[in-house]
Formats: C-alpha cells, sequence, structure tokens
C-alpha cells in the first residue's frame, strides 16, 4: 500500500548526478562562451544607460513636458494630458522621481523591444500554422517558469543589472502581444480577405491593408498587457539588481515598511496607467481614420 | 449530465474516497500504542520554527524540526523568515517561537530590552564561533595583488574591482534589503569615503543576485570586491580572502550608528564578530518542556558548519537534505545536545 501513498522515485544518488552534470555543463558553457555573450548585449547595455541618463539628468521640467507633448500629440485628449502632468507631480513631490524615471527608461525600452520582437512574431505566426504549432509551447513557457529559474543561469552569464533585468522583463512581457496579434489577423472574416483577393491585392497589401488594420483592436489590447506585464516584473527585474521602483518595494517587503511599499506600488500603478491610456487612445485614433469600430 | 449518468458517477466518487479513507486507516493502529509519545505532545504541543532564508539557518532549521519532532513529540511548522521580519514579529507579537540562527548584532538595544522585558529569552549560542562578516576579495586576486591586505588598499584600485554597469567606477557589492549587512555595508561604504575614491555601492536585490555576481566572477576569474559572511556554502565553493578592516572593533561606534538606517555619520569600524544566538519566546519557554532544554545546548563550530554547507552544495541538497544527512553522519556531534533517550528517538526516525 505504501507505494501508493509515496509516489515511486528516481533514486536519491541518481537525481543527484544528473543535477550535477546538468550544473557542470552549464558552468563550462558559461566559461567558455560567457564573455563572448557578454560582449554581444553590450551595445544594448549602453542603451539602457543612455536612456536612463536622459531622464534622470535632464531637468525635471524638461522631461515632465516632453512626456505631455508626447501624450497630448498620441492622444489629443486634455484630460490625460493633465492627468499625466499630476501623476508625475505627485510622484516626484513625494520624493520618487529618480527611481521612477530609472523605471520608465527601462520599461520603455522593454517595451520597445517586446513590440519590435513581438509584432513580427505575431504576424509571422497567423500565416503558417505549423510555426503557430511550434511557439505556443515556447509561449506557454515564458509565461509559466518561474522567472527566477531562468534567471540564474542569465545572471551567471551576463552578471547582475539590466541586461539581465531585460532579458526578465522581455521574456515575460512578449507572450501577449505575440499571441494577440496572431489572434486578431486570424479572426479577421474570411469573406473580407475573399473581396481583398477579388480586387486583386498581393498578399503584402492584404497583410498591410486589410488584415493589420481590421485587427487593430485586439492586437492594441495585447499590446496594452504587454506594458502592464512589464511594470509589473519590475520587482522581479529589481531582485537582480536592477534600480528604480522594484528596489524601495523590496526594501519594504523585507523590513515591513507598509507606507514605503505602497507609496512606491502607487507610483509603479500610476506610470502604467499613463503609459496605458496614452497608448489606448492612440489606438483608437488610429481606428477613426479607418473607419473601424472599437469595442 | 443526464439524469442517467448522475448515480453512476456519484457511486464511482463513493467507491474512489472509501478506497482512499481505507488507505488512509491502516495508519491508525500505530497510534494509541505511542501513549508516552502523546504525552509528550501535551508537554510540548505546538512550535513555530523560523526558517530563514540562507543556507546555515535553513539547514539548522530543518535540524530543529526533526529533533523536536520525532525526539520530544513536539509538532513543529515551519515557517519562512528573515533576521529582521522574524525578530521584530517575535518582539511584537510573540511569533514565530523560535529563531534557531539569529545574528543579533544588528537589533541588540531592542533585542536587550525584550529579553529584560521577559517576552524574549537568548536560549543557546547557536554557532559558537560567531559569523565573521566584511569585505572580501577572490583568493585569486589576492594572490596576484599580494599588496592589498585592507580596505583601504583594496579602496585604492578601483581598476580592479570593476563595477557591472557603471563605466571607469568600481563596484563594491552591497546585500539585499531586509539584511542588516545592507546598512553596516553602505555605512561602511560612507565611513571610508569609497565613493570619493572612485567607487559605487551595486545593490544585488536578492540573496540569488549576490551569489550569482560572485559566480560569475569567479568563473571568469574577474575582479569582485563586497560583503559576505561566514559560515556559508559560496565561501566553501569559491574561496575568498576577507580584507583586514585596518582599524579595531569600535563597538558602541557600529551599534549606535552604522547598524541604523539613518546613520548620519558612520564610524570606520571593523565588524565585530557576529553573535548568534537561538532565541526563543517566553511561551514557548514556559510550555516547551524539556524540548527547551535542548534549544538551550545546541550549537556547533563553523568548522562543521561549513563542511555540512559544502556538502549541500556538490549535492545540490535542500536544508532538509542537510539536516538529514548531518544527523545520519555525524551523531558524535548532535548527541551531546539531546539525552540518549532522546537520540535513540531521533535515529529511529531516520
Amino acid at each position: 500500500m505504501s507505494t501508493l501513498v509515496e509516489f515511486p522515485t528516481m533514486g536519491a544518488e541518481q537525481l543527484s548526478s544528473l543535477r550535477r552534470t546538468i550544473d557542470g555543463s552549464f558552468r563550462t558553457f558559461s566559461r567558455e562562451y560567457g564573455e563572448t555573450l557578454e560582449r554581444l548585449f553590450d551595445p544594448l547595455r549602453e542603451f539602457l544607460i543612455f536612456s536612463e541618463r536622459l531622464l534622470t539628468q535632464s531637468p525635471w521640467p524638461v522631461v515632465i513636458g516632453v512626456i505631455a507633448l508626447i501624450a497630448w500629440l498620441a492622444s489629443r485628449s486634455l484630460k490625460i494630458t493633465v492627468g499625466t502632468v499630476l501623476t508625475l507631480l505627485a510622484i516626484g513631490y513625494f520624493g520618487m522621481w529618480i527611481d521612477t524615471m530609472k523605471t520608465v527608461s527601462m520599461i520603455f525600452v522593454c517595451t520597445v523591444v517586446a513590440l519590435a520582437v513581438g509584432l513580427p512574431i505575431g504576424i509571422a505566426m497567423s500565416r503558417w500554422d505549423k510555426l503557430q504549432r511550434a511557439i505556443n509551447p515556447a509561449l506557454d513557457v515564458m509565461q509559466t517558469m518561474p522567472s527566477f529559474v531562468y534567471l540564474i543561469p542569465v545572471v551567471m552569464l551576463l552578471g547582475i543589472g539590466r541586461v539581465a533585468g531585460m532579458i526578465a522583463v522581455v521574456v515575460y512581457a512578449i507572450p501577449p502581444v505575440i499571441r494577440f496579434t496572431n489572434l486578431g489577423i486570424r479572426l479577421v472574416s474570411k469573406d473580407l480577405l475573399e473581396a481583398a483577393d477579388a480586387f486583386g491585392a498581393s498578399v503584402w497589401q492584404k497583410m498591410f491593408k486589410v488584415q493589420l488594420p481590421l485587427a487593430l483592436p485586439t492586437i492594441m489590447a495585447g499590446i496594452n498587457q504587454t506594458i502592464m506585464l512589464s511594470l509589473a516584473m519590475v520587482v522581479i527585474a529589481s531582485m537582480i539588481g536592477v534600480q528604480g521602483l522594484g528596489q524601495p518595494v523590496l526594501k519594504a517587503i523585507a523590513n515591513q515598511y507598509f507606507t514605503m511599499g505602497m507609496f512606491n506600488g502607487l507610483a509603479i500603478v500610476g506610470i502604467a496607467i499613463i503609459f496605458d491610456r496614452v497608448s489606448q487612445t492612440y489606438g483608437k485614433r488610429l481606428q477613426k481614420h479607418l473607419e473601424v469600430v472599437h469595442g | 449530465m443526464t439524469m442517467n449518468n448522475f448515480p453512476k458517477l456519484s457511486l464511482s466518487i463513493l467507491a474512489a474516497v472509501v478506497t482512499l479513507a481505507a488507505c488512509g486507516k491502516k495508519e491508525e493502529p500505530a497510534a494509541p500504542a505511542a501513549t508516552a509519545e502523546t504525552a509528550a505532545v501535551q508537554a510540548c504541543g505546538k512550535v513555530t520554527v523560523a526558517n530563514m532564508n540562507w543556507q546555515s539557518a535553513e539547514v539548522l532549521a530543518h535540524i530543529d524540526k526533526i529533533i523536536l519532532s520525532s525526539g520530544y513529540g513536539c509538532e513543529v511548522e515551519l515557517v519562512p523568515g528573515d533576521t529582521m521580519p522574524t525578530l521584530t514579529a517575535m518582539m511584537e507579537k510573540g511569533k514565530p517561537d523560535v529563531a534557531p540562527e539569529a545574528w543579533v548584532n544588528a537589533v541588540r538595544e531592542p533585542l536587550d530590552a525584550a529579553v529584560k522585558a521577559g517576552r524574549l529569552h537568548y536560549a543557546a549560542e547557536a554557532l559558537t564561533d560567531g559569523g565573521i562578516e566584511g569585505w572580501w576579495i577572490p583568493k585569486y586576486l589576492a594572490d596576484a595583488h599580494p599588496e592589498i591586505k585592507t580596505i583601504d588598499d583594496a579602496l585604492m584600485q578601483p581598476k580592479l574591482f570593476p563595477a557591472p554597469e557603471v563605466k571607469d567606477k568600481g563596484g563594491i557589492y552591497n546585500c539585499p534589503a531586509g539584511w542588516n549587512c545592507q546598512l553596516t555595508t553602505g555605512a561602511a561604504f560612507k565611513a571610508w569615503g569609497a565613493a570619493d575614491k572612485g567607487f559605487v555601492l551595486v545593490n544585488t536585490g536578492s540573496a540569488a543576485g549576490l551569489d550569482g555576481s560572485i559566480a560569475k566572477a569567479y568563473e571568469r576569474q574577474q575582479g569582485w570586491l563586497g560583503y559576505y559572511w561566514a559560515p556559508t556554502s559560496i565561501l566553501g565553493k569559491y574561496e575568498m580572502v576577507k580584507l583586514d578592516a585596518g582599524v579595531p572593533v569600535d563597538k558602541a561606534g557600529f551599534e549606535g550608528c552604522n547598524t541604523k538606517v539613518d546613520c548620519e555619520n558612520p564610524v570606520k569600524s571593523d565588524w565585530p564578530k557576529a553573535v548568534v544566538f537561538t532565541v526563543i519566546t517566553d511561551s514557548f519557554k514556559k510550555t516547551g518542556g524539556p524540548a527547551v532544554g535542548y534549544l538551550e545546548t545546541r550549537s556547533w563550530r563553523n568548522e562543521t558548519v561549513n563542511q555540512l554547507l559544502a556538502w549541500m552544495s556538490d549535492n545540490q541538497a535542500t536544508g532538509e537534505d542537510g539536516a538529514k544527512y548531518f544527523l545520519k553522519s555525524q551523531p558524535e556531534i548532535w548527541a551531546t545536545w539531546v539525552s540518549p533517550e532522546v537520540a535513540e528517538k531521533v535515529k529511529a526516525s531516520l
């Protein structure tokens, strides 16, 4: 009866030697190729550092002005622009300006990378079923594998800091945009595609003039999710040494300073809402021009 | 689900439940025989033991769990913990009952006050040699640069210890938030004027980040300078050399300012030997029975701990595996902590 209660396991010796072999081979790999891999990421690291310096060292009125301008140009909504300015002023007044700028810079670069990599993959997936079957399991792993599991090898190869943090954020945040883009394009009505064919549209014309514009609402939802998930990873990224709002939150958790944690958490929420409202309103404006009704 | 399927489904669920219950029932006949143990449970009762998140504390918490539950019949629950939160919770709320490896330097004053008031008690000095804290450099670096012996020597050469993301600056790796070493390292950074000498304080974020940075630097034979402590398995696996502070321990200044959050003028001081005690609550001391006597005797040397941690690291062992290995392989050490009958019970349960 005991074999039914306690699961028969691989012997402890075998399990331990299996672990040691895998660890050992990873260590050898890291010793051989670690340096090269690190050099490969150097341009990205330089760009991350440059963008952070740009935001933290510029005078704050300039930064708020530029962000408000971008918000206005993207959304053309007074409410959103005023809201953005007020949120940033509140964040600065409560002493979280530098941390917030570091987070904004990091998350902005990560989101751009996620979108630049994710949108093409999503489009490709929508065209080829085999690709979709191959990539879906990878997306499942990326969304559910606990971040620290793949961060341990990443830290060993690339060291703690921005690049490892960016890898953590991008791996977690990219699946929504891929899935939603794939879904949105596939959901475009077959009748419309037939009509486009009837008018003699080429493959690329169909993609860019019919499928993408019609899939835009779903794609915008995917972009929104990617932004939200990037910001959600801020605290995990801070656990591998990334500076920004995550570190005070971590400090607050570890030392049990409730208010500090709440303030920094609210700053993260504020940034998320700004990013989200601006991008969603921009998305709606894009669709207005194309006369697509957004739900 | 149609009405036809419902009886079949409910019958099969009932059958499964009965089978499982029958399997469970087979264990029960053993219980009435252990009346002596039930008496012991009544003597000891429920105990919450803090399982702090570094290896030596984890393995000690598991050793305590095994000995307290099979030797003294306590009902032991391990709760996750960390120096500051656990000791604060014990001081304010009286939970958890036991902190096996409490590094008390950081909270010495409030802890002493709680002990004086009778809310908490110091049990055994868990690490007889105490913890050794300080700033360490890799051995290969110390061998290549024999002129670097003290912290001042190291601070003169920022190029040897590159900061991970700041060009042309040296980096001193700090420990994560929640550990009192984050405060003391920051204070030492300020006291030694490291910022003026071209260094930055690198916040590693977590224990994994700190350990990962050492592992990476060691595998690539790069420079590394930062806080670490003994006994640990990282120091067992990657040989490091502790830098001499160059100044003696300034106990008053260290405890008065360096360990506090808002220390304006930290002092240059070596880290005092970190006293590591087992701390227990007053309520547990009153209700624990003979188990309290065990906690007041149990202590081991750094040498033992280092060896055990090195074994755990080589074998990818968890705290529980390490505890079982220690209890199986070194009875001559732990048998001195308990009475012979308890030792027999523990050996039998392994």
